[in-house]
């Protein structure tokens, strides 16, 4: 497993279980996590063919701010109930009232599992969106008349998922620019990710030529001055630029695009522990390889006359 | 909204394991402990102490897909070229795929597939952080402590883990029977029968310390019934006796009885709402009935008698259990006798409980009144109460154990973190507290 899911396999499981014709509705109750502090809570409140699943997400009302009330309307449109007590937004299937054609439901399925990658998009979907206003009005300027706004490109959309990292959005007429900040709480953890990083900035360099632009950091990068709380430590934190280029902001790119980059740092953390697990695999063969050496190297058990306490001598019987 | 996030509850056992969050009901996950990898299935059982095998060929002959020997020869992503559970199976249908299992008889063989298979239990089923759960992992019991300090050094170091609790899973079975309203005083001193797929164990616990010198096993489980009712259904004739058909039926129609003969006698007497059918449906849309006849009592009466199954194993389950309880310490017996715990697949079928409570007592009795001859009748004895408790959780009994107690508000505070065990190392795992004991809620 190279690149980690977007979906929720749980509740991807789950419904294809309770969508398929032959299956009895039973009633669920399930508190289950996803990335990031998501918690999802699947249960049926009502009726056991009423299914209710609702997400919460430690920065929705920044989501929110960043229009995610319009991605998850176009997304889940007529299941979307009232969210439940505790939660920030809940979708209800009802099992009686399923589309008919086998395809229809399969992409209900999907979209539903994917809710979180949903709610996270909305920031970016905005951001992709002022980038192509603010390209088309550049396109009337050369790069010296273009009134301030137009150069500087817009605001920088912070998204706080989680206590101490956050990822920042900044669409400008060239180019969106995200910013992971990331903090690494073990020491081997920090090594590791300075080691895989580097490998991300070299990527672009050696093999990958339309692979995005990255840039990794101690301090604060400038695209993020003057926002509050940043917080700039030699080892502790690190932040992570990517800068998508028109390329990779073109309609038909974008549903990938955004997908890959919010499960960014969890693949990056993934993989550290991959690269882990395989340096243990690894010293585990080198410990056997030596033990088996040692255990050539044993002296074969010698002979030993013995003697016994009234000084008779008696060979060991091998 | 929880304030902190659910303790992940891990139950890997030698067959099946159970994926979960504390506080649900059910295992969000439950899938074979497989694991499919590059090249030929290790089996686990060759590589001894879970070394991968030391390879004869040099890498370049193996074209870099061998053995996990090679591993240093794999300069790519082949380390995470692998699945797990379901998926596992799947692959190793098909080409280029070994499976094998990282757990025999309930304990670790291969660290470097176990470690796999975490890794993607984690990232890819659960979808969770380790640095932001804790976890709680479970053991067989008489599992030697180095076992749980290599879990510990995985759980820790690859993962990070915020915080490790490793319980035994006889333990949790018993708190998992807290749910049943015949347990009233929640204590952890009980007899564990745990029957899966491959062995039955009969457990006794005091205190919520597993009494090790005294556990016994059969092996007579599930998949003995399954072959039982298979040969059942070869000897009649059915249509279809596949070990697919067999263990469905097992699971549907099966159900324990007083008594054989009689059981016998009912089925002569009343056919129609004995004898049942059930209907095979055939992947290409074909179908066909095979009768269900006497072994929907047969099967699990392998449990009481075994020599109508097996030529070598002929102990009874209800006497294993009374010798397992007779050779416990004497203080604890009473606290056995009264607290029988089922736990495991097989012990779901109707009846089992009351049938395994009342041949316990015949025993019991027997003796206890033998005593009283012996004596004399000089001294009457006030008996001695034997109870069997079955429950709703029984099919996965440890976890849900574990889902009760990972879901305490103190279970944090008896787990280890992470920085504990930066502090002093693996050897910390060689203890825990008891959670769920005396002195906790």
């Amino acid at each position: 497993m190279l690149l980690l899911d977007y979906q929720n396999v749980l509740i991807e499981s789950l419904l294809k279980d309770r969508f398929s014709p032959d299956s009895t509705p039973s009633s669920i109750d399930q508190v289950v996590s996803d990335f990031d502090n998501v918690t999802f809570h699947i249960s049926t409140p009502n009726s056991k063919t009423q299914i209710l699943i609702s997400i919460a997400v430690k920065c929705y009302p920044e989501l929110v701010k960043y229009g995610a009330d319009a991605v998850l309307q176009r997304e889940y449109g007529p299941y979307i109930v009232a969210p439940e007590q505790g939660y920030d937004f809940s979708v209800q299937v009802d099992l009686e009232n399923l589309p008919a054609e086998q395809e229809e439901k399969d992409d209900l399925i999907r979209r539903i599992s994917l809710l979180k990658r949903n709610a996270m998009a909305a920031p970016f979907e905005q951001a992709f969106d002022e980038y192509t206003s603010l390209a088309e009005q550049a396109s009337h300027y050369t790069s010296e008349t273009a009134p301030q706004g137009v150069r500087e490109g817009g605001e920088v959309r912070a998204i706080h998922y989680r206590d101490q990292e956050a990822i920042y959005v900044k669409a400008s007429h060239d180019r969106v620019t995200v910013i992971f900040s990331t903090v690494f709480s073990d020491e081997t953890d920090r090594i590791y990710g300075k080691v895989f990083l580097q490998e991300f900035v070299d990527a672009r360099r050696r093999a990958i030529q339309n692979a995005p632009q990255v840039l990794f950091r101690n301090d604060p990068p400038l695209e993020l001055q003057g926002i509050p709380g940043l917080q700039s430590g030699k080892d502790k934190i690190g932040y992570i630029t990517f800068v998508l280029f028109p390329r990779h902001l073109t309609p038909q790119r974008r549903y990938e695009v955004i997908s890959h980059i919010q499960t960014f740092r969890d693949y990056f953390h993934y993989h550290i522990k991959a690269s882990k697990a395989y340096i243990h695999s690894r010293m585990r063969k080198r410990t056997a390889d030596f033990l088996q050496i040692l255990r050539r190297a044993r002296p074969e058990a010698e002979e030993k006359e013995r003697k016994t306490a009234s000084g008779r001598t008696f060979r060991v019987q091998a | 909204m929880a304030t902190q996030t659910p303790a992940v509850v891990m139950d890997n056992g030698t067959g099946y394991s159970k994926l979960g969050f504390a506080g649900n009901d059910s295992p969000s996950f439950v899938f074979p402990t497989a694991i499919a990898t590059k090249g030929p299935g290790g089996g686990g059982g060759s590589a001894g102490s879970g070394r991968p095998a030391v390879g004869n060929k040099p890498s370049f002959l193996t074209g870099g897909a061998g053995p996990t020997g090679h591993l240093s020869a794999k300069r790519g992503t082949e380390d995470l070229d692998f699945f797990i559970g379901d998926e596992a199976l799947t692959a190793s249908a098909g080409p280029g795929y070994g499976l094998s299992y990282p757990i025999r008889h309930g304990q670790i063989e291969n660290w470097d597939q176990m470690e796999r298979f975490w890794s993607n239990s984690i990232f890819k089923y659960l979808r969770v952080e380790p640095e932001d759960h804790y976890f709680l992992l479970t053991e067989p019991p008489l599992n030697p402590p180095e076992n749980r300090e290599n879990t510990a050094e995985i759980m820790f170091e690859s993962f990070n883990c915020a915080g490790l609790y490793i319980a035994v899973q006889a333990v949790l079975a018993l708190a998992a029977s807290w749910t049943s309203s015949k347990v009233q005083d929640r204590s952890l001193t009980g007899t564990v029968i745990d029957s899966g797929e491959g062995v039955t164990h009969v457990i006794p616990v005091a205190e919520g310390y597993v009494i090790g010198s005294s556990i016994k096993s059969i092996p007579i489980a599930g998949r003995d019934i399954t072959y039982f009712v298979q040969s059942l259904l070869r000897d009649r004739g059915e249509p279809d006796s596949s070990l697919k058909t067999a263990e469905r039926i097992k699971e549907e129609f099966c159900y324990v009885c007083p008594d054989i003969v009689k059981e016998f006698a009912r089925f002569d007497r009343e056919p129609e709402d004995r004898f049942k059918k059930y209907e095979v449906k055939h992947p290409n849309g074909r179908s066909v009935s095979v009768d269900v006849g006497y072994e929907r009592f047969l099967a699990p009466e392998i449990f009481f008698n075994p020599e109508i199954y097996s030529s070598d194993f002929l102990t009874p389950l209800p006497t294993i259990v009374d010798s397992v309880i007779q050779s416990s310490p004497i203080d604890v017996r009473r606290g056995l006798y009264k607290n029988i715990v089922l736990s495991g697949g097989s012990t779901l079928y109707n009846q089992f409980g009351r049938r395994l409570q009342r041949d316990i007592r015949h025993l019991v009795d027997a003796r206890i009144a033998a005593s009283e001859v012996r004596a004399g009748n000089a001294a009457k004895s006030g008996g001695l109460d034997v109870q069997v408790i079955t429950h709703r959780r029984q099919r996965h009994g440890p976890w849900f154990g574990g889902s009760l107690l990972g879901q305490t508000p103190e279970f944090r505070s008896y787990c280890h973190t992470k920085a504990e065990y930066d502090e002093i190392g693996p050897s910390i795992v060689r203890k825990f507290a008891l959670l769920g004991g005396p002195g906790s809620t």
